[in-house]
Formats: structure tokens, sequence, C-alpha cells
């Protein structure tokens, strides 16, 4: 089987509270082994950290966990709200797979390259 | 040390009352927990973490209270925490593959997962944090970054260390291109290369 790139609108996941979007972003990792999400908007600090917390509790022997990384300036929370107050839709992209997929995501400010393998 | 140990019992007591707590986070294998040995047993004589080739032997927060450093003339009395190694993803089999039988690899990646919850947690306590960098990878990871992002979003000090630059591949200075807006020390904690640099910066952190 290919690998399936799955896209998200900042608009699918603009009602959601930090720990029901990083729940989101997992829920759809763990739906296929094959699957990246490529998710419009960069997330915030206590998203990161929540991601990263949240992947360690399901780390299992079939899932180790994740990579993941954003693209473009990191916004703060309050940020963030307020470009939700406004109707604005939060800038950069993140890109998260399953780490038995992607192997390595390199980054510099400007790109991101994803290494995948199994 | 008991002369060493008499002295900081002394300053405990009589020198100025800084006393703080500073964090070691970062990657895993980034060589935190050598630095925090460094930088114990340079003040209190005594190591405080075990160190191995293999990723996530810190699997639980290790304390050592009461350090105390006198850099320029002042006294700074602080507890040291010496975080896991946060990570993305902890994988069983890259500890099978370094000789670990299987039932104790997953023990140990079961531990692990748990100290890196635990060292998240804790970026909400730490009253300052040492940013361990291996001078040899690329600094540019996510861990780092969310790390530095949660640390600013609080307003918590940071210094980021440069670490293993004693190594023919270490390259520094991709980390102070990489994160120019932040105060760096480049050390070797393994051979002890400008850790008096690092003292500096930690007791201008406590200020």
């Amino acid at each position: 089987m290919g690998i399936e790139l799955q896209f998200i609108s900042a608009e699918a996941l603009r009602d959601k509270t930090p720990p029901q979007k990083v729940e989101f972003i997992l829920e759809e990792i763990k739906k296929s082994k094959d699957r990246i999400l490529v998710i419009e908007g960069s997330l915030s600090n206590v998203e990161e950290r929540e991601l990263i917390a949240k992947t360690m509790q399901l780390v299992s022997k079939k899932f180790p966990g994740i990579e993941v990384a954003s693209l473009g300036e990191q916004s703060s929370d309050f940020k963030a709200q307020l470009i939700k107050l406004l109707g604005g839709k939060p800038a950069g992209l993140t890109v998260v797979g399953p780490s038995t997929l992607v192997k390595q995501i390199k980054r510099d400010p400007n790109k991101l390259s994803l290494l995948t393998g199994k | 040390m008991p002369f060493r140990k008499f002295i900081n019992w002394l300053t405990s007591l009589f020198g100025s009352k800084k006393s703080f707590s500073l964090g070691l986070y970062g990657n895993v294998n980034a060589g935190k927990s050598t630095l925090a040995n460094r930088i114990s047993k340079d003040w209190t004589g005594e190591e405080m973490s075990q160190v191995s080739e293999i990723p996530h032997e810190t699997r639980e927060v290790i304390k050592k209270e009461r350090v105390s450093l006198q850099v320029d003339g002042v006294s700074i009395t602080m507890n040291l925490l010496d975080m896991p190694g946060i990570a993305t993803k902890v994988d069983y089999r890259d500890f099978v593959k370094r000789g670990m039988k299987a039932a104790d690899a997953q023990k140990r990646a079961k531990e692990a997962t748990k100290g890196i919850i635990e060292a998240i947690k804790w970026l909400e306590h730490v009253d300052a944090a040492l940013l361990v960098m291996d001078a040899c990878e690329d600094p540019y990871t996510q861990v780092n970054i969310t790390i530095l992002g949660n640390l600013e979003a609080r307003k918590i000090p940071v210094i980021i260390v440069a670490n293993k630059i004693d190594k023919k591949n270490a390259k520094p200075d991709r980390i102070k291109n990489a994160f120019p807006q932040h105060r760096l020390v480049e050390v070797s904690a393994l051979k002890g290369t400008h850790v008096d640099k690092l003292y500096k910066a930690i007791a201008e952190c406590a200020k």
C-alpha cells in the first residue's frame, strides 16, 4: 500500500481546544499506519507539549510514536486565540506521521523534508 | 568532600539567599546527565546521575538539592534537576538492537515514556533551564523548538548549552544560527571545557 497524505484545513480544527486538537491528530494518525497529516497552521506551545505527552501515553509495541514538525512561526496561545476570535487563519503548517512510517523530518525555517520508509 | 560540604552548609546559612530550581532539558543523548554530573561534582563533590550510550538512561527526574555555586563573589543555592530526554517516539526495538532482551527493552521503553511525561510536566515548575544540545547533531528539532517555546511562553530564563564541542564533527555555530535570540554557551561536559562560562551564565540567570 502507498502513503496517504491527508490535508486538514484550519477550519476543521478551528473550534477545538488544545486537548481536542491533539486527540483529533492522534486519532487520525492511529487510523492508518500509512497516513501522514498535513495540517494548515502551526501548533501552539501548549498543543506541541500536549501532543508529545499524549503520544507517550499511547506508545506501545505497535505504535512507538510520531514524527512531527511545524513550519512557520510558532504562535503563542494568546495570539492563536486572538486570530481565532478575529476569524483569521493561523499561519504555517504542521506535518505529523507515525514514526514507523516517517523516519525523519529535516527542517529549516522555510522548508520541511520528510524521509519515509518501513 | 567534607570541607566543601561544610562550606556549602555555611554558605546556605549566611550567604545570599538565591535559591532556585534549574532543569536540564534536551533531546535524548544530548549529554544532560554528563553535564549534571559535571555541575554536581564541581560544587558538591558527588555525581548525581548514571550515564550510558543506550538512549533513555535517565527515565525519571533526578534531583540534587542545595547545590551551591560561588561565582564572582555571588553565591547561588539551587536544586539541580536532571530531566529525562524528551522524544516524540520510544521504540523498544532500538534497545533490542543495542543488545537488550525484548522484555527488558519493553520495560525500559515504558519507563522512558513515563519519564518524558514527567519532564514535560516539570516545564511549568523550573525557575530556569539549560537546554542541552549535541553540537554534532541538527539542532532544529521539534523537541528543542517545543521546549524553547514553552519556556519562553512562561518567561523562564533559558541558556542553550552547545555540548560535546570536544568532538571533531561538532558545529556549535549551527546552534547559534538556529536560535540567535538565546544565550548560548559552548561546552564539553565530558572534558569540563568552558564550564566556568556556563557557571557565570547560570549566576546571571539567578540574579
